[in-house]
């Protein structure tokens, strides 16, 4: 039986070709309370294949899937089918990525141990911080991920790379005679440190012990209010979504090279870097779907729009000479606050959101809050049932950014940013 | 359009596999999937015609009398005792786990062979007809305003076919649908998108809706070039469909998937019997309670599909439970367990959610409001079942001022509160009703499936922001 790669080298009919096989293992446990209520393992591969025809001075793509399940004849039907679909297809012509080898892992440790084995310890480590008075974990999902990505095109692209990684979901829960609260929280790494997952977690039972104990503050008003590094990642992810290749040549971004987002700002100047790895994230990658290698892109300066970044096809279209690759993670340069300066004035810090809203075409941004803390100028209380509401470009001229930096999964940045006079109902 | 040929050849395996696997759990199902999918996708620049996100697969359930096991799989040809062997290794929990298992009820396996099918017109359309479409669509948009950047039409049909297989039981069903999207860009002082969407398991129906909006989306678009954010306060609110359908999905829905009641995460547990809603309010949900994208005939446990009362004049009456969560609880599963696909667990999920229509006219409840908005297209929402609050995102709203609707457009628009004010604050339900099929839906912020919401009109009271 000939395979995919022999079928698409002996079609004439190709330009050229990409395959991408995806293979994942997993174990996984589902905790109900303390109780182990399911056990799974998954074994699979995915493999997607990209034909490429050029005609009339254009070129076409076409994409399907191939299963285990498919034989010879099967396949080449698919192929024979793309074909015929990328005829139909007529986009600007672009070169695939030329050459490269590699063969890599990302570093982990999560390899080092039995996966049953891990998982338990995992979940041991999480359980441990269930030691808070009428604090609770009433759900725990916990993945182990190997991952394992080659993209081979007929330009002669071999890459490799694996992916160990781990996803926990714990729900934690506080309880008292008038109510129940809880806490939705994911934890995401690439290296287990049973310490700092003990320590994360048990941060989360105080914080939703403070939400059981929360009141809604007199509202409307007008306050500073303070995002923590989960929200800031969402927030810049949003303004670096605007910069990528394809929003661009399909006239969907709202920002050009050389446009300041903070004009006439007063607070600390934004500085962002796509980037391909930031240690301990499962986003980390040597190399994007294309095969591409990764370049870490400069996007924004001091608040201006230096660059764009993106996928090979799209960057070509732009006119640049190496497109970055479609990176995944960021770094934002730190700021000027201090917990000094922070404390100056009342301000709202948010913990849980509902998810923060953003519409850049709108200029808003908002949110409901689950959760955050009020500082009055004196003290501080938590406070739930409300919601905060602003002018997305207000807020980046005169936001704060923390000195001090810490990594959340894709991010690398200033663990908070202080936005100014936000409305909170 | 068939069931799917490869998993027809798999029915021998399936039984195989499950009389082997047999001999180690007291109850097991195979569940093949053959799901396919296709995008046509045009733009002022570029297109596109290629399969889209199906899958091919299988998952095996088992139950040992305790607690639940699953292996996910690619293929299951070969030595069936050598695939069972290797599946009960794979999913053996560490020594010091065992004591740590849930305990739970046999589970039943009621005899059962039934083959479901629900036809589709897409073998009437072939590749190229429905990328031309696209384009079609694309270039009167970008034609039609000088201001329109770029516009985006697309189409995306997917078949499913599933075969379930038990000791007793050899299901299979087939069935598809499709969704059609129009996009435009449109800069006027500053860019706006205005979307149009529309889900069927008809193409003709698909593509004849979408000429017909092409009008539509350049005004919507217009006018959201003039939008302005909303001035935060709490509003007398009217709905379109999109917009109860959101708060069907968001505000109950999410909280009566009784998995959550297992784990002790859903208020609704505690308030089956009592009113958690105004009287006037009604609410379904179900594969079998409405025709539209979530629209199957088994679920993935295997369950035939239900159509479940949630709320019945105000009063919480029932949940929505997967196979699993139903054993925990001692219910009656009621055909909402469902998978991301063949690589994820099953969870009680929403399928098709709605309020029931009421008798009032809209033109009488848009008269009823002195100052308020009424509300249109989703963009997002977020559940929060344990806790009651909620947060939805309407795409954009129009002011309403002394029982009339203005020119006056606000975008985007946040609804946020307290879900029993929210829902108890109905008081007026329109006597018109549609479900929209376009949706899809995480749970927490994974296991996407692809559910619809809807129903009528809503009168609430409600926080904008």
């Amino acid at each position: 039986m000939k395979t995919v790669i022999e079928l698409l080298r002996d079609d004439p009919a190709l330009s050229g070709w990409r395959v991408t096989e995806k293979a994942t293992a997993s174990y996984e446990l589902f905790f109900v309370h303390r109780k182990l209520e399911t056990v799974r393992a998954t074994d699979t591969v995915s493999t997607g294949v990209t034909v490429y025809v050029d005609h009339d001075g254009k070129r076409g793509d076409s994409s399907f899937p191939v299963y285990r399940s498919m034989s010879e004849a099967d396949v080449a039907a698919k192929i024979k089918s793309a074909v015929a679909r990328a005829r139909l297809v007529d986009n600007a012509p672009y070169e695939l990525p030329a050459g490269g080898t590699l063969s890599a892992a990302l570093p982990t440790d999560l390899d080092k141990e039995d996966p049953k084995m891990l998982a338990m310890r995992i979940a041991d480590a999480v359980y441990a911080a269930d030691d808070l008075p009428g604090g609770s974990i009433n759900a725990l999902e916990i993945f182990l991920y190997r991952d394992t990505v080659r993209v081979r095109n007929s330009r002669g692209v071999d890459k490799t790379q694996t992916v160990h990684r781990v996803m926990i979901e714990a729900i934690p829960t506080f309880t008292d005679d008038k109510q129940s609260v809880e806490l939705y929280e994911d934890h995401r790494f690439t290296a287990f440190d049973p310490e700092k997952v003990t320590a994360e977690i048990a941060e989360k039972m105080r914080e939703v012990r403070d939400r059981a104990a929360a009141q809604k503050p007199a509202t409307p008003m007008k306050v500073n209010v303070v995002l923590r590094a989960k929200e800031i990642k969402e927030l810049v992810g949003e303004l670096a979504y605007d910069l990528n290749y394809g929003s661009v040549y399909t006239h969907a971004n709202l920002h050009v090279i050389g446009d300041d987002l903070q004009e006439n700002g007063t607070g600390d100047k934004l500085t962002v870097t796509m980037k391909a790895i930031v240690e301990g994230s499962e986003n980390a990658a040597y190399f994007d779907e294309d095969g591409t290698e990764l370049t870490d892109t400069r996007v924004l300066e001091n608040g201006k729009v230096t660059a764009y970044f993106g996928s090979n096809r799209f960057g070509q279209y732009l006119g640049v000479e190496k497109p970055s690759g479609a990176l995944r993670c960021c770094r934002v340069e730190p700021g000027t606050l201090t917990e000094e300066q922070l404390a100056a004035a009342p301000y709202v810090e948010c913990v849980s959101l509902s998810g923060l809203q953003l519409d850049l075409y709108n200029d808003y941004i908002g949110g409901e809050i689950r959760l955050a803390y009020y500082f009055d100028g004196e003290k501080t209380v938590p406070v739930t049932g409300i919601s905060m509401s602003g002018k997305l470009s207000a807020v980046l001229a005169g936001m704060r950014l923390s000195e001090k930096t810490e990594i959340s999964g894709a991010y690398d940045g200033p663990a908070k940013l202080l936005m100014q006079d936000i409305a909170i109902l | 359009m068939s069931f799917s040929s490869y998993l027809n050849g798999k029915r021998e395996d399936c039984a195989a596999l499950v009389k082997a696997l047999s001999r180690r759990f007291s109850y097991v199902s195979v569940l093949g999937t053959d799901v396919r999918a296709a995008v046509y996708r045009a733009d002022r620049k570029s297109s596109a015609a290629q399969d889209g996100a199906g899958e091919c697969g299988f998952v095996v359930k088992m139950h040992d009398g305790r607690a639940f096991f699953e292996y996910s799989l690619d293929d299951i040809s070969g030595d069936k005792e050598a695939l069972a062997e290797k599946i009960a290794a794979a999913v053996a929990a560490d020594p010091a786990l065992e004591s740590r298992m849930i305990s739970t009820a046999a589970l039943e396996d009621p005899p059962m062979k039934e083959d479901f099918v629900r036809e589709t017109d897409f073998d009437s359309y072939d590749d190229a007809q429905l990328l031309g479409i696209c384009r079609e669509l694309s270039a009167q948009l970008c034609a039609a305003d000088e201001k329109v950047l770029n516009a985006i039409a697309m189409i995306q049909p997917y078949v499913v076919s599933k075969l379930f297989v038990t000791k007793n039981r050899e299901l299979t069903q087939h069935y598809g649908w499709a969704n059609g999207y129009l996009l435009a860009i449109y800069q006027d002082g500053k860019m706006v998108q205005a979307r149009h969407v529309e889900g069927s398991d008809k193409l003709s129906e698909i593509i004849d809706n979408l000429r017909g909006s092409t009008d539509e989306v350049l005004d919507l678009a217009r006018h959201l070039a003039t939008a302005t954010p909303i001035e935060p306060g709490v509003y007398d609110v009217i709905t379109d469909s999109s917009i109860t359908g959101l708060i069907a999905h968001e505000a109950f829905g999410h909280g009566v998937e009784m998995d959550q009641f297992v784990k002790d995460r859903a208020m609704a547990k505690h308030c089956v019997g009592q009113y958690v809603a105004s009287p006037i309010t009604n609410m379904h949900d179900g594969a079998a309670a409405a025709h539209s994208v979530a629209s199957y005939f088994f679920d993935d446990d295997g369950v035939l599909a239900h159509d479940t009362q949630i709320i019945k004049d105000g009063i919480l009456v029932a949940g929505l439970s997967d196979l699993a969560s139903a054993t925990q609880l001692g219910t009656v599963p009621t055909g909402n367990g469902r998978r991301d696909s063949y690589k994820r667990k099953a969870y009680s999920r929403m399928t098709n959610t709605f309020f029931c229509p009421g008798t009032d006219k809209l033109e009488d409840m848009i008269a009823s409001v002195k100052h308020g908005y009424m509300l249109f297209e989703t963009n997002n929402g977020m559940e929060d079942p344990k806790n009651w609050q909620i947060q939805c995102t309407a795409e954009y709203g129009i002011e309403i001022v002394d029982g009339k609707l203005t020119d006056h457009y606000v975008s985007p628009v946040v609804m946020s509160g307290s879900v029993p004010e929210l829902l108890k604050s109905i008081s007026m339900v329109s006597d018109t009703f549609k479900v929209i099929g376009s949706g899809m839906c995480g749970k927490g912020y994974k296991e996407w499936v692809r559910v619809s919401d809807g129903g009528p009109n809503l009168k609430v009271r409600v926080k904008l922001g």
